[in-house]
């Protein structure tokens, strides 16, 4: 017999993910507010198009319209991921885990590896019904897109991403702050509160700060073209991964050097 | 066979433990007895690698906690009947656990039976009972067959039935050959559990030794009743003794009794009663860490 690995530390961390009702709730909720918004919006569109300023019309992505669903979405991968660590320090169930596993980095590297793989494929599957679900809303009346387009196909599997590196976010506040309440509003702070501080500043310093902000990334990254004063798909897309990365080592220290 | 070494762990200005040292022996069940707040728990979880110490240190068997390749099946530790997500069912949190050891699944089964919680082996531990969570506690520690165990404070919560049983289950264990170490606040409790005894008080090592040992070298008097109560009484406070006298007779302390015997001879006193009085368990407990509670009450200043 083998002793602790990373293969058995990820495997028994996966019997912990699915065992509680917090995650199904949260990959249904994640799933209703993507897809049902989504089409929601894609709707509203088409009722309007008619109406729409031409200028608009052209400016119009029918990717990112059809995942505009992920902007609420954010909000329950955060918790999933909050949840997978702050629920083990608020139970006091965390002592039970590092006493079978005292290697604590290992406990982390094997949250991450859950989190991330499962996360994943339902982002990924969401994205790709919510987007598919849009284009045949829009059909007949708006311009629509097909995953046979490469930036198309781009997009929509960086909202899969996107959402995925967002449980992340919330993992890694999660494992500094160690309270589900305290890493949630900040969670909500960094996607929500900021920006909305940012949109009260002049223009200018809008144009210049509002790109770096993880929902503007985000947007970015389900575009098929870059928005106005935005950053790229990709740039987009390493920025986040540099930020998520850095908040996970920061968390990771944290969590290794800190009494149990 | 559990060692801590010059142990001191502060958590700010607060020291839960100071300059801690003892060793635990296999094949006894050893008690671990303090007054809340005494560092009873710091202790446990500072040999499990929860907390870091700031000097000293704590070894298992002659290794770091975090040395063993499967520290489930080195050591079991029961540390809070309600460090389990409330969530989860019982059956799915020792799978979890026996997973990340490698430990087979059939083991599940086997603990889940033996603590008698296989019938709600998968409903939500948040709906246990203190009693259930202490067995799902006592299922967790032994799901690796460990050498080693760790409760602390199993017996809160448990009915009558629970604590014969669970009496019953350290003594198997140390009879196996396990080292059985178990904290409590209550005297009278580990007197009746546990074989050997370590006492602290305010994080500081108090005493150690057999429930006989503690209970003999400490608060011992001897009651006397003799045909001359006040003579006898001088007699031997000439020569050292402390005495109290009552209407019944003397209470005798800081002399043996068969000193006391030996000087009423020698005066001529005929005795008609020579008591040694034992002191409870609890009395030894109150006197050695009467200096040590944290949050006694107190008499306010006048």
């Amino acid at each position: 017999m083998s002793g602790v690995t990373l293969a058995s530390v990820t495997r028994s961390e996966w019997i912990k993910f699915r065992s509680v009702r917090s995650t199904l709730m949260g990959v249904i909720v994640t799933t209703v507010l993507t897809v049902g918004l989504g089409a929601l919006i894609a709707t509203a569109v088409r009722a309007n198009w008619n109406q729409m300023d031409p200028i608009r019309q052209l400016a119009f992505d029918p990717v990112s319209t059809s995942l505009g669903g992920t902007l609420f979405a954010q909000f329950a991968v955060g918790v999933i991921g909050t949840l997978f660590i702050t629920s083990e320090y608020s139970s006091g169930s965390i002592r039970t885990t590092l006493a079978a596993v005292p290697r604590r980095s290992l406990v982390v590297t094997g949250k991450l590896v859950v989190l991330v793989g499962s996360l994943l494929v339902v982002t990924e599957v969401v994205c790709v019904a919510t987007f598919l679900l849009g284009q045949s809303i829009f059909s007949g009346v708006v311009p629509t897109a097909s995953l046979g387009d490469g930036a198309v196909l781009r997009s929509v599997l960086l909202g899969g991403v996107y959402l995925t590196l967002l449980a992340v976010l919330g993992l890694a506040l999660g494992l500094i702050l160690r309270q589900s309440a305290a890493s949630i509003s900040t969670f909500t702070s960094l996607l929500l509160v900021i920006p909305i501080i940012l949109f009260l500043l002049p223009q200018s310093w809008q144009n210049a700060t509002t790109k770096f902000m993880p929902s503007a990334l985000g947007r970015s990254m389900m575009s098929t073209r870059a928005p106005e004063n935005f950053f790229g798909a990709w740039t987009a897309t390493s920025l986040l991964v540099l930020y998520v990365v850095v908040a996970f080592a920061v968390g990771v220290v944290l969590m290794v050097r800190r009494d149990a | 066979m559990l060692r801590v070494d010059h142990l001191t762990k502060r958590y700010g200005d607060t020291v839960a433990v100071d300059d801690l040292s003892f060793d635990v022996a296999p094949g006894v069940v050893t008690g671990f007895l303090g007054p809340n707040g005494s560092g009873k728990s710091t202790t446990m979880r500072v040999m499990l690698g929860l907390d870091r110490p700031t000097k000293g240190q704590t070894s298992i068997n002659g290794h770091a906690y975090h040395d063993f390749p499967a520290p489930l099946r080195e050591v079991g530790a029961q540390l809070d009947a309600k460090s389990v997500h409330p969530g989860r069912s019982a059956r799915n949190h020792l799978r979890a656990l026996a997973t990340s050891n490698a430990i087979p699944l059939s083991r599940v089964d086997e603990v889940l039976e033996f603590a008698g919680i296989a019938s709600v082996a998968d409903k939500k531990v948040g709906g246990f009972s203190l009693g259930m969570s202490q067995r799902l506690g006592i299922a967790a520690a032994i799901l690796g067959d460990p050498g080693v165990l760790l409760f602390d404070e199993p017996i809160n919560g448990l009915d009558p039935e629970g604590i014969r049983w669970i009496r019953e289950f350290f003594a198997n264990l140390a009879r196996e050959g396990r080292t059985v170490f178990v904290s409590s606040h209550l005297m009278s409790e580990m007197a009746l559990t546990a074989d050997q005894i370590i006492v602290i008080g305010r994080g500081h090592f108090i005493a150690q030794g057999s429930v006989d040992d503690l209970t003999r070298n400490t608060a011992g008097t001897v009651f006397v009743a003799s045909a001359d109560n006040a003579r006898l009484a001088q007699s031997l406070r000439d020569l050292g003794a402390s005495v109290a006298v009552s209407e019944r007779g003397l209470e005798i302390a800081q002399m043996p009794s068969n000193r006391i015997g030996e000087i009423a001879l020698a005066n001529g006193i005929a005795l008609s009663e020579l008591t040694p009085q034992r002191a409870s368990l609890e009395e030894v407990f109150m006197e050695l860490t009467a200096d040590s509670i944290e949050y006694g009450s107190h008499k306010a200043p006048s």
